[in-house]
């Protein structure tokens, strides 16, 4: 048995809970919708796996860094923490970016607001002017 | 299967729900797509990067075989594929579950568009059909039945009922069963959805059949887009109407037997006329009853040029010619001409029916629907006793 593999898929997962925890991202952010996303995720990869695995087209073999423990004809333990990893990067990415773009586009409105507002005044003065 | 169409199946499933999330019209759309693209592009370069190393380590082998060879330094083009799944599937979860009742009421919607009580209608002549002729269950006859079990309703009856919203307006059948009225402002995702729900479907059956099944699946598509979309508008062409009815109908099982390989014999032949003289009969005895509203409504069909009466009568004519038609088929098929006698026995009571009381046939109609179970459990019956004496 050999942890090297899966070790490091747990380290790389651990950092993902990290960054989740530190910035409220996913589950941190909302536990019930990140479960439900996460396995309906790795559900359907799995669903692909097998469908690859049936049609001969997957062919994982086992590798000597991988524990060995198969869940499956050709599905290694280390596909579904891989999965699950991924899943999670990819939202923990998701939440970022989004935050990112809302900042961006919120940005330059609260700059133009004191624009417009000097705007106005100014249009206010002339007019007193005029009158 | 190639790895490659497995990617451009589970991709396309994928992608469905992002799809359907901006197609019905979201909030930040735009922001969303955007943020998807982001994140596609960081996790192209994280995968290329990472995957080289793991690779280069050693912690993954591959079946080179399987693969195009196209490398992004260290990693194989495939390995891309599960990424950018992921990136266009999981965070239009997400998003959509920021308001479950909200994607609730959506799908319910849909489900109700789709007809449930006319689901096995298509469904059922398919799988009869490829299950008869190859003896086999794999994955056409799963993925080709389901599709034509919901997708291919939801498409039908779907753009049936945007491009009829305004006619069904002034039907107050229509809301229940046999006709779902939805508001005008579900109509954009109604659309959206019932197009990008087939799509999987019907890029896997094309990858698996061959020319002649893809021709006959352009035609039933082409069938039931043509039947209500604006500028064809089949369903008020008064004969084409029945014709286009019918090819809904028959059309799944034509698709189901041109995929399995069989060759055609006169029987074959025979049996499906019958159906499609069935078919066309039905849509010409289920337009009576809407005379008077379709014309009302500016409409025309079948019925409404021929006149409630006539109509009955010629439905009555091509139900007893499906069943001639069947006489001649093989035994122990030649029994279903008995099957015909039920449907034309439910016209009877409305051989002398005036168009100003047309609105009656609708009881007609009701046990139609309740007559196709019945017979359709005896032709279940009968195939299987053709398939265990043969």
């Amino acid at each position: 048995m050999n942890f090297a593999h899966l070790g490091f898929l747990l380290f790389s997962l651990a950092g993902m809970i990290i960054l989740d925890a530190r910035h409220k991202l996913f589950f941190f952010h909302a536990p019930l919708r990140a479960a439900v996303v996460t396995v309906t995720g790795v559900a359907f990869f799995l669903l692909w796996d097998i469908a690859g695995i049936v049609h001969g087209i997957f062919l994982h073999g086992a590798s000597d860094l991988d524990t060995g423990i198969l869940l499956g004809p050709e599905m290694p333990l280390e596909e579904v923490v891989f999965l699950t990893f991924l899943c999670y990067l990819t939202m923990n990415l998701v939440a970022l970016v989004e935050r990112l773009l809302e900042w961006l586009q919120n940005r330059p409105e609260r700059q133009s607001v004191p624009t417009a507002r000097s705007d106005s005044d100014r249009s206010a003065n002339a007019g007193g002017d005029v009158s | 299967m190639t790895y490659w169409e497995l990617i451009v199946i589970f991709c396309a499933l994928a992608a469905l729900p992002l799809a359907l999330l901006v197609g019905s019209g979201t909030r930040h759309g735009k922001r969303k797509v955007t943020t998807v693209v982001v994140v596609l592009a960081i996790l192209v370069v994280l995968t290329v990067i990472f995957d080289s190393l793991i690779i280069a380590a050693g912690f993954v082998e591959y079946g080179e075989a399987t693969l195009s060879g196209i490398m992004l330094w260290k990693a194989p083009i495939e390995d891309l594929s599960y990424v950018v799944a992921g990136a266009l599937l999981l965070p239009a979860l997400w998003w959509a579950l920021r308001r479950p009742g909200h994607v609730w009421g959506q799908v319910t919607t849909w489900f109700a568009t789709s007809r449930p009580i006319s689901w096995v209608n298509t469904a059922y002549p398919f799988a009869a059909a490829y299950f008869l002729a190859t003896g086999r269950v794999d994955d056409v006859l799963v993925i080709g039945t389901l599709f034509f079990l919901i997708p291919y309703n939801l498409m039908m009856y779907g753009i049936n009922d945007v491009f009829d919203y305004e006619s069904d307006l002034r039907n107050p059948r229509k809301g229940g069963v046999e006709g779902a009225l939805v508001d005008r402002s579900q109509h954009r995702g109604i659309l959206v959805a019932s197009v990008l729900i087939s799509l999987p479907f019907v890029l896997y059956l094309l990858i698996s059949g061959d020319l002649a099944a893809g021709i006959v699946m352009a035609v039933s598509l082409f069938a039931v887009v043509a039947y209500s979309l604006e500028g064809l508008r089949f369903k008020e062409i008064p004969f084409l109407d029945s014709a286009t009815s019918a090819t809904h109908f028959v059309s799944p099982m034509v698709y189901g037997l041109v995929i399995a390989g069989v060759p055609w014999s006169w029987s074959m032949m025979a049996v499906t006329c019958a159906f499609f003289l069935w078919g066309m009969a039905s849509q010409a005895f289920g337009a009576v009853q809407d005379v008077e509203a379709d014309r009302a409504g500016g409409l025309s069909s079948i019925a409404t040029v021929l006149g409630a009466r006539s109509t009955v009568w010629v439905a009555a004519g091509m139900y007893l010619a499906a069943g001639i038609l069947l006489l001649f088929t093989a035994w122990p098929t030649r029994v279903a001409a008995l099957f015909v006698l039920p449907y034309v026995a439910n016209l009877v009571p409305f051989l002398r029916i005036h168009d100003a009381a047309c609105e009656t046939a609708n009881l007609g109609w009701k046990r139609f629907l309740w007559i196709n179970y019945v017979v359709g459990f005896a032709v279940t019956m009968l195939l299987i006793y053709s398939r265990v004496t043969a």
